[in-house]
């Protein structure tokens, strides 16, 4: 995630960049943090002016984030972080449609737009969370956790295994998923081993017989809805969904998950061990 | 002149099993040897069976007719369209872009090119069909970009980053690579960023295994399951689909900043074109 080095800018203040009479200069004095809605500040948008070569020492002011012309980027001054820059690609450059509707009533933006989780876990090749931050992601996580009222509770394993096994829902793109015609599942299958009748993926540990291993104590149960509902409390930075906390599954949802995982008649604790790995 | 086209007959022969040794199949049968039988490159052996069937190649033979044709209305063909190595000169160009375009400004990955081309010599419009119609192996856009790819097959990636515009892309793009985002908190990392992990039966390719990822960012690829030639911009798409992020504009500055990091990932790795997928 290197910054666009001193030998970059020299070359991009040298190629005589022109603010042309169509030009603007796109203000980032406050990047991609609270964009106005529809993006087009007038404000921020320079009147145009005769044709002038742009004096290299002027060529970067604190506050520019990106010269544009009516085609695009023309130049990402020195002084523009790639950070800064792909937040103005995703949230300012008109490259993707911030305004289509979500099934959960919000817009594109919204889904883009990062929360302090979501930042604190993007992490750069290799990297893990520090101590402080991981600390940090937990505590945050934490506190979203609602627990049911009355205790956690098992609802129906068969409801359950359906649900692992759907990956639908809440897909926008170029193909929105429709909540009125089926329900959005849990995706659990996508990157777990549950049930060994079918395949699951391998990007989360395997679940397999995870109630015998475990056993349903109250706090077993708590544990587990903790994780389904926000697996970040324990796990800081996981990859797992926040499946509760983001309002991907119902409490009721949740609990009919828990009784794939933990009913001694499911599946999940009927199917054999062998070759599992990765509890 | 029958007569004396089966003179050459032998050297075409002899011409075509040389090139041969250049075919896809083998430009990835390497691959797998070199990644040590590599579980993302092998995981499907009816795949590599039928690569030198690839119906990429009909495809492409299509998009041949259809480069050289002269179209729209200025009724020209795209035989002076710049990819970057010279007007026409197809031969290594898609393994060097997505590059900066100094006749736009901007910079361009193989899609955005093309559109550039067809609107500036051939005089079509965004809402005329071949620019409009992106996706689908009946698609001008998937025949042209396929016959322009495969010209490139074997040879290795080698985006430029001389201008600083092409490094602040594929800097900005690694970034979000690596941005979490979405309903679930997905980053492209979330699935590419490991050796040898499912989601459910299929296999991801590791970003930072060159030999698995030039397999991945080789488009366009006959994708089996879908029965159509897919562009990388196609997915791009079906990735951000999935990680549940709203639609992305094809050819927009954050597309290509992504695909300009993706491709300088598989940096000096030989790419399989056409490519044959899941």
């Amino acid at each position: 995630m290197s910054k666009i080095t001193p030998i970059a800018a020299a070359v991009a203040a040298a190629s005589l960049f022109l603010v042309a009479g169509q030009g603007i200069a796109q203000q980032a004095s406050t990047p991609a943090a609270k964009p106005a809605a529809g993006a087009a500040d007038p404000a921020a948008v320079k009147r145009p002016e005769p044709l002038k070569k742009r004096a290299p020492e002027k060529a970067t002011p604190q506050t520019e984030m990106l010269i544009m012309d009516s085609q695009g980027i023309r130049m990402a001054p020195a002084n523009v972080s790639a950070h800064m820059l792909a937040e103005y690609l995703i949230l300012e450059s008109g490259g993707f449609d911030l305004a289509q509707p979500t099934q959960e009533g919000t817009t594109g933006r919204d889904r883009l737009v990062q929360d302090e989780i979501q930042k604190l876990c993007s992490l750069g090749k290799g990297e893990q969370p520090d101590s402080k931050a991981a600390a940090k992601v937990s505590e945050l996580a934490m506190a979203t956790i609602k627990y049911p009222e009355g205790g956690v509770k098992l609802g129906d394993w068969k409801k359950g295994r359906e649900l692992a096994w759907s990956g639908f829902g809440f897909r926008t793109a170029h193909n929105p998923d429709d909540h009125g015609k089926q329900t959005p599942g849990a995706n659990c299958y996508n990157c777990h081993q549950l049930a060994t009748d079918r395949t699951g993926g391998t990007i989360g540990p395997a679940l397999t017989s995870y109630g015998k291993l475990r056993g349903s104590s109250e706090e077993i149960l708590k544990y587990t809805y903790g994780v389904i509902y926000n697996a970040h409390a324990y796990f800081p930075c996981t990859n797992m969904p926040r499946m509760g906390a983001r309002q991907l599954l119902t409490p009721e949802q949740i609990a009919d998950v828990m009784a794939y995982l933990i009913d001694p008649e499911s599946p999940v604790n009927k199917s054999s061990m062998s070759g599992m790995s990765g509890m | 002149m029958l007569k004396k086209a089966l003179y050459t007959l032998p050297i075409t022969l002899a011409v075509a099993s040389a090139f041969a040794a250049q075919a896809p199949e083998d430009v990835l049968d390497r691959l797998v040897t070199k990644s040590g039988n590599s579980a993302y490159l092998t995981q499907s052996p009816q795949n590599r069976m039928m690569m030198p069937d690839n119906p990429a190649f009909l495809v492409a033979d299509d998009g041949e007719k259809l480069f050289k044709e002269k179209r729209g209305p200025k009724n020209a063909s795209l035989e002076e369209c710049d990819f970057g190595e010279g007007p026409g000169v197809l031969k290594g160009a898609y393994v060097e872009l997505p590059r900066y375009f100094p006749d736009t400004g901007k910079v361009m990955d193989l899609e955005s090119r093309l559109v550039h081309c067809m609107k500036t010599l051939q005089g079509f419009t965004n809402d005329d069909a071949p620019i409009k119609k992106r996706h689908g192996s009946d698609s001008d856009m998937m025949k042209l970009q396929t016959y322009i790819a495969i010209q490139s097959n074997g040879m290795p990636w080698n985006p430029p980053l001389s201008h600083p515009l092409e490094r602040a892309m594929r800097d900005a793009g690694e970034v979000m690579f690596y941005r979490r985002a979405g309903k679930m908190d997905f980053a492209c990392s979330t699935c590419h960023a490991a050796t040898g992990l499912r989601i459910r039966a299929s296999v991801l390719p590791n970003k930072d295994v060159p030999e698995e990822w030039t397999k991945a960012i080789s488009w366009p690829a006959f994708r089996v399951g879908q029965d159509h030639v897919r562009s990388t911009q196609h997915r791009l798409l079906e990735c951000l689909w999935q990680m549940r992020f709203p639609n992305i504009k094809p050819g927009s500055d954050a597309s290509i900043a992504l695909i300009s990091f993706w491709t300088d990932a598989a940096r000096g790795q030989p790419a399989i074109l056409p490519d044959m997928k899941r």
